[in-house]
């Protein structure tokens, strides 16, 4: 959307494709404190909004389809999507992000629904006065166990090492309300129950013991991967699946770039996506300048 | 004081601008043991006096029952988009939060009398020929939902033999309890297919074709 935002005022006919939610991944945060602007902090969705409001307001359509794949065709870059339309354009930004890693253990899949959740904001009033475990180590594990003691009576987060990556800030927060307790150098290695979650198996990585623990739900943030599949053959990526780009976000393709969590960087957060957004979005306006003085 | 705010007023006054056919809303409240009758009341009401296109009817779920059984309504509150007829668009509990996007989407569709399903889904839901209920549960916090519930409003809007219900889970834990939702959006066709996510439209469809196996 920040990258429409450039786009747009720079009068050139931008479309925005969200297979998903307008707004991308940080609808779900209940609150973003690090986002530049809003010193009490802002919830995602407010912030997304007023960034989606911003956009149109300079004439960026959004349609609710997603991308399958990118076909290139001479100067012209072909979108298909999942309502089978084809979309020819000079150029693409690809801001797809990323998607949330499955733990993969016997259970997960059966459960999911059903006491497996990996959507903190959609499900956490399922879970009033239960016990739940959150399986992570990093921001939004941590974000999200605060956020869950409001319905939950215990939150268990489980996590693989004996301490966590999160932010100093959110670690004391964390550490500093008596209805969360933390299960160190832990996994879980199954989920199990009969119609809902009713157990998990938990061991322990320096001992090697089994437990098995009671509990009603389980929440899983153990980071994310890339949503680079409908582009892999395409662009050149890293080897962990991010786009690979210069530091003007361009590709290894003329007319394709890429902005946000799906490029292979250091830092993933709403304020480094909005920088490669402004970022490519200029970009794209200096390639089709130079496009058309070429054709004069 | 309104539950809208002036800016979302004006912004909507200018969508239903664009209404074609006039759009019905029709709504079931009940004074006692409702936690969220009177908000979705006053709800209703303001967008009702945004366009003159849309025109609001409230019934009592305690009394009318001969109102009930035309709509076929089993719980409340309960609110009904129609269009030139009804299509089977039923909203259980607020439509607040993300939801209420999707009330604003279903007004427009049904006053144009098109469910903007693609020509693929159209041919594929022609197989219909028993009656379908879609229950989608939802929670107004929950930024995927709204793509469920739309993608099963349309399939009402598209087809006669379909009813398709948002059920907001947390006003309704019985209903929630039954089909054992956690997760939201859930969705329930016909008490014997059963997904959960904002699948996409094609798989959403095929879901739905699948509930008319015999064996279901
Ligand atoms: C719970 C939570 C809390 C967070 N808190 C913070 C915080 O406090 N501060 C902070 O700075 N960051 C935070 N983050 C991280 C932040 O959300 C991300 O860094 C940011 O959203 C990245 O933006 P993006 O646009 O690159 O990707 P995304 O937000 O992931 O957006 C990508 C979008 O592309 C869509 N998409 C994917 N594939 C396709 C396709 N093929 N076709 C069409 N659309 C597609 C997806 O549906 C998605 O909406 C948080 C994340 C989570 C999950």
């Amino acid at each position: 959307m920040t990258a429409g935002i450039y786009t747009g005022r720079a009068k050139l006919k931008t479309l925005l494709l969200e297979e998903k939610a307008i707004g991308g991944e940080i609808v779900v945060a209940d609150i973003v404190e690090n986002y530049p602007g809003f010193p009490k902090g802002i919830s995602g969705s407010d912030l997304t909004s007023a960034i989606e409001e911003q956009a149109r307001s300079f004439g960026v359509e959004i349609c609710e389809i997603g991308a399958t794949r990118i076909e290139l065709n001479g100067e012209n870059r072909i979108v298909h999507t999942t309502d089978d339309r084809m979309i020819t354009t000079k150029t693409i930004i690809i801001a797809a992000g990323t998607q949330n890693i499955k733990l993969n253990v016997p259970g997960e899949k059966l459960f999911t629904g059903r006491g497996v959740s990996y959507c903190a904001q959609c499900d956490g009033a399922f879970f009033k006065d239960k016990e739940i475990i959150v399986v992570g180590g990093g921001d939004t594990a941590i974000g999200d166990a605060i956020f869950l003691t409001r319905f939950a009576r215990k939150v268990s987060v489980v996590h693989r090492r004996d301490k966590l990556r999160a932010e100093k800030i959110l670690q004391e927060r964390a550490f500093s309300i008596p209805s969360i307790e933390f299960i160190w150098d832990s996994v879980i290695t199954g989920i199990e129950g009969k119609k809902t979650v009713e157990a998990v198996s938990l061991k322990n990585l320096k001992t090697d013991t089994v437990v098995t623990k009671r509990i009603d739900g389980v929440f899983i943030f153990i980071g994310n991967n890339p949503n680079t599949g409908f582009v892999k053959d395409i662009v050149t990526l890293d080897e962990s699946g991010y786009i690979i780009t210069d530091e003007n976000m361009g590709t290894n393709q003329p007319g394709i770039f890429a902005a946000g969590d799906i490029r292979s960087k250091m830092v993933r957060q709403v304020a480094t996506a909005v920088g490669d957004g402004a970022m490519a979005g200029s970009s794209v306006q200096r390639y089709i300048e130079k496009l058309e003085t070429v054709k004069k | 004081m309104g539950l809208l705010q002036e800016k979302d007023k004006e912004y909507l006054k200018n969508e239903f601008s664009k209404l074609k056919n006039d759009v019905k809303l029709v709504l079931f409240t009940q004074e006692e043991d409702c936690t969220y009758c009177n908000d979705e009341k006053m709800l209703i009401d303001e967008l009702g006096s945004l366009s003159d296109k849309i025109k609001v009817e409230h019934y009592d779920y305690a009394t009318q029952n001969d109102k009930k059984e035309q709509y076929k309504i089993d719980k409340y509150p309960a609110l009904i988009i129609e269009g030139v007829r009804d299509y089977g668009i039923r909203y259980y509990g607020i439509p607040a939060g993300y939801e209420f996007a999707s009330v604003i989407e279903d007004i427009m569709d049904v006053s144009e009398g098109s469910s903007h399903l693609t020509e693929e889904s159209k041919k594929k839901l022609q197989a219909i020929n028993k009656p379908i209920r879609i229950q989608v549960f939802v929670t107004p916090s929950c930024p995927y939902c709204p793509k469920a519930v739309r993608t099963a409003h349309k399939i009402a809007i598209e087809n006669d033999f379909v009813t398709a219900d948002m059920v907001e889970a947390t006003e309704f834990p019985e209903v929630s309890n039954k089909y054992g939702v956690q997760s939201v959006p859930k969705t329930v066709i016909n008490d014997g297919v059963e997904f959960v996510g904002a699948l996409p439209e094609d798989q959403f469809i095929d879901g739905v074709i699948s509930a008319l196996e015999p064996n279901r």
